[in-house]
């Protein structure tokens, strides 16, 4: 057990190192590394592994990170995130970090990259639009051309130019990293003890900052132990968290709902490192376009997604239903329009389909949690006790 | 047929840790408290307290958990008891409790150390509303203790002491530092410690009396939790709402009231061992 123990304390330290230690070391290993910090929900980092730069997540401060000049850019009426970001750009946290990509997610993360431009905080700054178009010679060109952009920027910092057979090796690394989170997703619908949501959210976390070889290790030992039959089960429901893709709820937070009498199955915190849900073309002549097709064809619904065609309230259902779900947790940030603006879509349609949910709100820095643990609790026990 | 089993709950509250033993029979609907033992946490580490009571408990009946222990529920503060079966919450395990004390209970009134809780229940114990006072700890269990201790009275004594009174002058019920500043003013006037802690009493009362008026409240309901051990405390309430216009209260109280949500858990624990059996399932 000291093994799975060991692996777990190195995930948690890295998932909440603001310093950001491990990338500073691995590009000051190498002069020409480039490290570029992106924030929620999903970039392609793909594209960055194989021109030598590395990706490294920005989700917030969280509760760790005191706010006091981050307030200063934005309203009361606007989400925590952005304000942590704020502080630590301006404390210098990411000072190491060559440039930032901020993909479309909704007003107030392309208001913050304006805002970096401002402060002139790293080489470059990218707003990078994803296509709402799912036609691929509509969007999927579109996408493609969006990259190449990211992808000059790194060649004017290090001058790497992109090889077919660069980006292949790196979509062959990424395919296998998300191969490798989804089993230990696919152990926990069945065995959810083996491994708490709290220490998986950790070792996913930490997968956003630290070399993708390095993850794929940690992630290849860590199925080797929950292969086995360790832990002990317990009497829980199990539930589908959704809405909380952007902004991260608290560790405190994340730890509640399954304290609190429930076992999550399933959910979107670290939305972007399971973005793709089918492996990219690791063989294909034009691996830029391998990556716009899987995102055209094989992505995850999200609320930053406008796909017509694709109710995402169908297919959260659908993600109950196959992981055996009794229920969905919806957790929004407070003020995140996109996830409070797709909840009512999410609730009409799930009190259609006779899918029982709770709903409530959270902010990221919030450490009180009496009040969410007695409405899961409920919901738990109103499950557990009074349905066949 | 000889289907009984044994259940365990632990209810980890503010002040205190309590747990029970049960003998829980699904086939001839029975079941029995077989052993009960509470803790005061005092500054403790409650995982260590809890563990301790489990151990004891099952060493006192010659009982091995992994052997004989079917489901072992946790109420309260869960996350404080490590080796469980499952967790329910405490205003579910509160209702059952309420129901096995008194089986005709409408409403179930958990006056616990950090907050007073009524709920409405049905018929099988299902909690169908409720209501709990605010964050202040003047209305809960623990500033009870905090004056009887400035007092120098021991928590057993208080309930005794209040039904001695014969002219109580109420203290604030907003804040219990205010409560507290008032204390020590009816101390200094000579106000005998029946009436003060009566006084405490009624202050209190009249919050419990005023969520089950806005619960709409049912009768009989069930006094539960530390404070309904509180001789002086029943009276207060049974008082207040005697006073009150269109209400008809029949109040309930027991001696074991602070075991209320540890004897809930139990139960629920049995009730759901019963149910994962026949899906199955076996924890």
């Amino acid at each position: 057990m000291n093994g799975l123990e060991n692996l777990l304390g190195k995930c948690k330290e890295y998932a909440f190192d603001l310093e950001f230690n491990r990338a500073k070391q691995w590009k000051s290993e190498d002069d020409k590394r480039v490290l570029v910090g992106y924030m929620p929900i999903y970039f392609p980092r793909e594209i960055l592994h194989a021109v030598g730069a590395m990706g490294v997540g920005i989700f917030g401060g969280g509760d760790r990170k005191q706010i006091i000049k981050g307030d200063a850019y934005y309203q009361s009426y606007i989400c925590h995130i952005p304000r942590s970001i704020i502080e630590l750009a301006l404390d210098k946290h990411m000072e190491h970090l060559d440039g930032f990509i901020f993909p479309s997610i909704c007003d107030v993360i392309r208001n913050l990259s304006g805002i970096f431009k401002q402060l002139k905080v790293g080489k470059f700054v990218k707003y990078m639009d994803f296509p709402q178009n799912f036609l691929p010679e509509v969007g999927g060109k579109f996408y493609q051309d969006e990259m190449k952009h990211v992808l000059k920027y790194i060649k004017e910092i290090n001058g790497v130019k992109l090889t077919t057979e660069n980006l292949n090796h790196s979509i062959e690394l990424y395919n296998k990293n998300r191969k490798l989170i989804e089993h230990i997703y696919n152990v926990r619908q069945e065995f959810p003890w083996r491994i708490s949501i709290e220490d998986l959210y950790h070792v996913i976390r930490a997968g956003t900052v630290i070399p993708v070889e390095e993850h794929n290790e940690i992630l290849e030992e860590l199925c080797a132990i929950i292969d086995e039959d360790i832990g002990a089960p317990m009497d829980k429901i199990k539930v589908v968290v959704s809405g909380a893709f952007c902004e991260q709820p608290s560790i405190g937070l994340i730890k509640a709902i399954e304290e609190a009498g429930c076992y999550v199955v399933d959910d979107d915190y670290m939305l972007g490192s399971r973005m793709i849900l089918a492996d990219i073309d690791s063989k294909s002549d034009n691996p830029l376009e391998a990556i716009s097709n899987a995102y055209i064809n094989h992505s995850q619904y999200s609320s930053s997604i406008y796909d017509v065609h694709n109710p995402k309230e169908y297919r959260l259902a659908k993600i109950v239903k196959e992981r055996g779900a009794d229920g969905v947790i919806f957790a929004s940030a407070s003020f995140c329009d996109p996830s409070l603006l797709d909840a009512p879509i999410f609730q009409n349609a799930f009190d259609e389909l006779g899918i029982r949910y709770i709903a409530f709100q959270y902010s990221e820095n919030i450490n009180q949690y009496k009040v969410i643990k007695e409405q899961v609790g409920t919901f738990s026990d109103s499950i557990k006790l009074w349905e066949d | 047929m000889n289907d009984t089993i044994y259940t365990m709950g632990v209810d980890v509250g503010g002040s205190y840790i309590k747990c029970v033993l049960v003998s829980y029979n699904k086939e001839i609907n029975d079941h029995k408290v077989l052993d009960k033992q509470t803790e005061k946490i005092r500054k403790r580490n409650p995982k260590i307290v809890a563990s301790e009571i489990v151990t004891d408990l099952l060493k006192r009946n010659n009982l091995d958990y992994d052997k004989d222990i079917s489901y072992l529920a946790s109420t309260g503060e869960g996350e404080m008891v490590e080796r469980k079966t499952g967790h329910f919450y405490s205003m579910t395990s509160h209702s059952r409790g309420g129901k096995h004390f008194f089986p005709d209970a409408k409403t179930v009134v958990d006056m616990g150390g950090l907050y007073v809780r009524a709920i409405k229940i049905d018929e099988k114990g299902k909690v169908m509303d409720y209501k709990m006072t605010g964050q202040c700890a003047s209305g809960s269990g623990q500033f009870i203790e905090n004056i009887s201790r400035y007092l120098g009275l021991a928590i057993e004594e208080v309930g005794q002491m209040s039904l001695k009174a014969d002219n109580p002058e109420i203290p604030s019920g907003i804040c219990a530092v205010l409560a507290e500043t008032d204390v020590i003013n009816l101390v200094s006037k000579g106000l005998s410690t029946p009436n003060i802690v009566k006084g405490i009493n009624l202050s209190i009362a009249q919050r419990v009396v005023k969520l089950l008026g806005a619960l709409k409240a049912e009768s009989p309901i069930a006094l539960v939790g530390g404070m309904g051990m509180n001789e002086g405390m029943v009276q207060a309430v049974e008082e207040l709402a005697e006073g009150k216009k269109n209400r008809d209260f029949k109040f309930l109280s027991s001696k074991d009231a602070i075991y209320s949500g540890a004897i809930g858990a139990a139960l629920w624990g049995g009730f759901r061992y019963y149910k994962l059996k026949e899906k199955g399932v076996t924890l």
